[in-house]
């Protein structure tokens, strides 16, 4: 086999890896803006966004909980649990700035006590998570008493205020978080290292690397964000709502997974989950604006989830696959082993 | 502050006999198991029910929950029935998946009733109710006079099989749909009571519609929810939007004006009307009741009275 053709072959598996959900992506949304013109219009570019806010802010701390071989089903009770303590803070003492920071406080107490049973008593993540979506949800509904906090004033600034007059906080607050994602992730020791903990933990530590510590600070993240998209979450809405965000986890987890991030872990990006969010987000919004029923909308996000975890499942397939191959070329001539990108 | 009488259309039997008296050493033992303690209607219904109980010296309650899950309230059936206690009041989470188990109840001896919504057609146990028919009915019949000639109106359903989410979406469709052909559902989806769901769907339509001049909403959760996408904007300031329960936002939202009307599901009343059955059923004064609250419309005629009663309850701010 020539070398040059196998390169040229794995170049286009490498580029088709990265790009294929943006591809994906960019057809939806001409399919999108044919099926209803105004799909494109600026205002329902920005309701997709305002949409998307909370759901891809939760995405990215599954992404990044995924990528080091973890996950956390806890995200929807800690946001309901951060949000109303954080409106409730908010009524008695209209302190904006408090009750934003009482919310992240809340949820990354909440991830610290699911890290402490991750890596001190070695629970999966899964049970972890699943122990800590119970109990923070009943902490939010025996607070509140399973009623709405009504009345909250100017808290709905997150979630419907507008910088400008124009563009959406909760937006801003998306593209920030996006951009500190991408850069922890892309130009940190401390994101490569979660790629090298989700790919082999055992190569990891042997390596070097203190994955306890990374392990704290990947559930820190991920509470640091819940509690932001709880604050969002409760401002949209214009009330503390106990049983709201039931299921907002797999929200997060489908954006992660649909944008390529891998369960087997070390694998995900940002703009890859920033892509899945959007695939998800434009999915629903032209169901809802060509009038699709109900059912069939569950049918169809159901498919999308199936599809894009059987192309994982195969993409990962081929890149673990050993090709042996008998290099022709003179120069290079010989018997070697690879992985195909 | 009483505002019903919560008693309008019951039927009862009296049976005077002594024997039916199940009063035990310490009073009388009821468990309420609510449908879901994480529904703020089914908690606050639960709290008032306890709340209720206070009143009644001979009577203490027990809450137990079953969290949306019919299996899970059905274990706390069976798990009532062999605690002994006096009445079990079941607040169904499907009233088909419960049915077996509140005929357990009977069957074991036990006084059964079924609340929010009733059980229909089980020998021996009574019932306390509101009509979501009549509730839905009341502000379909209200909008006949109020929506415009060919208006274009939005729809948000309850869950799918829930029989309030059912018979309020019947209610509309024959007392208002059916007898306006010149009105265009626009859009219709199942917003399961949430309002943060109610708001996805609103944004949605704003977008794909010129125009939307009327929310038609099983709940005033759903109905909140969309008219938050809507506040603000002035092309949507005469919207006309319907909910039923009469919670506490909504009461505010119609005397504010923002919001047109609701019929209230009065946990207050169905609570009092709970308690007042299962005693006259455990003292041998009834022996068995069917009995259903009023369906009260509140609009920004009466609306102030209510938010009152709220504010009086604690759940809205002075």
């Amino acid at each position: 086999m020539n070398l040059n053709i196998l390169k040229n072959k794995q170049a286009k598996n490498k580029f088709m890896e990265t790009f294929s959900i943006f591809i994906v992506l960019l057809v939806m949304i001409i399919i999108c803006s044919i099926l209803n013109d105004k799909f494109l219009s600026s205002n329902n570019i920005t309701n997709i966004m305002k949409q998307l806010a909370v759901g891809t802010i939760l995405a990215y701390g599954e992404m990044l909980l995924i990528i080091c071989g973890m996950l956390d089903l806890s995200a929807g009770a800690v946001l309901a649990l951060s949000g109303v303590m954080s409106v409730s803070v908010f009524k008695a003492t209209n302190n904006l700035l408090l009750a934003v920071v009482v919310s992240v406080i809340i949820a990354v107490i909440c991830n610290l006590a699911n890290a402490i049973m991750v890596t001190k008593f070695k629970a999966p993540a899964f049970i972890a998570t699943l122990a800590m979506m119970t109990v923070a949800r009943g902490i939010a509904l025996l607070y509140t008493k399973g009623q709405n906090i009504l009345q909250i004033g100017k808290y709905n600034v997150f979630g419907q205020g507008k910088i400008g007059g124009v563009v959406p906080v909760s937006i801003i607050f998306m593209v920030v978080i996006t951009i500190a994602i991408w850069y922890i992730l892309k130009h940190t020791t401390f994101g490569r290292s979660l790629y090298a903990i989700g790919g082999n933990e055992e190569a990891a530590i042997a390596s070097g690397i203190n994955v306890v510590r990374n392990k704290y600070i990947v559930f820190i993240i991920n509470g640091v964000l819940v509690g932001i998209a709880g604050v969002l979450f409760m401002s949209r809405v214009n009330a503390g709502l106990p049983n709201g965000a039931v299921g907002y986890e797999m929200e997060g987890l489908t954006a992660a997974v649909v944008g390529g991030t891998s369960f087997t872990g070390g694998v995900g990006t940002t703009l890859g989950t920033l892509a899945g969010a959007f695939i998800i987000g434009c999915l629903n919004n032209i169901m809802n604006l060509i009038g699709i029923d109900s059912y069939i909308q569950q049918i169809v996000k159901g498919a999308i989830i199936a599809f894009a975890v059987i192309w994982d499942i195969r993409s990962k397939s081929k890149k673990t696959s050993k090709v042996i191959l008998v290099d022709e070329d003179p120069e290079t001539k010989g018997t070697f082993a690879r992985k195909a990108s | 502050m009483v505002l019903l009488a919560g008693c309008g259309s019951g039927n009862s039997s009296k049976d005077s006999s002594s024997d039916s008296s199940k009063k035990s050493s310490d009073g009388y033992k009821v468990a309420y198991i609510a449908r879901a303690q994480s529904d703020s209607f089914a908690a606050w219904l639960a709290n008032e029910v306890v709340a209720a109980s206070e009143e009644y010296d001979d009577i203490t309650v027990d809450v137990f929950d079953g969290q949306a899950d019919d299996e899970k309230e059905n274990a706390a059936i069976e798990n009532a029935i062999t605690s002994g206690y006096d009445a079990i009041i079941v607040q169904p989470n499907n009233g088909e998946a419960q049915r077996p188990y509140v005929e357990q109840i009977v069957d074991a001896g036990i006084i059964a009733i079924t609340t929010n919504a009733r059980i229909d057609g089980i020998e021996g146990a009574s019932s306390v109710d509101a009509d979501p028919y009549v509730q839905a009915a009341v502000n379909a019949k209200l909008a006949l006079d109020q929506i415009p000639d060919g208006a274009k109106v939005v729809v948000l359903q309850g869950p799918s099989g829930n029989f309030h989410a059912d018979e309020r979406r019947k209610a509309w469709q024959k007392e208002f749909f059916d007898k306006r052909d010149d009105v265009e559902i626009v859009g219709e989806q199942i917003a399961n009571w949430n309002k943060d769901e109610a708001v996805q769907y609103m944004e949605d339509w704003i977008t794909s519609n010129d125009h939307i001049d009327a929310i038609i909403s099983m709940n005033d959760n759903m109905a909140a929810g969309a008219l938050e996408v809507v506040t603000g904007k002035d092309e949507y300031k005469d919207i006309l939007s319907y909910g039923v329960d009469g919670t506490a936002e909504a009461c505010l939202l119609i005397q504010d004006g923002k919001m047109t009307a609701t019929c209230l599901q009065s946990a207050i009343d169905l609570a009092e009307l709970n308690l007042q059955t299962v005693h006259d059923l455990l003292t041998g004064t009834e022996k068995q009741v069917d009995t259903m609250i009023e369906a009260v419309l509140i609009t920004k005629d009466n609306a102030t009275e209510f938010v009152e009663m709220y504010k009086e309850r604690g759940l809205l701010d002075e």
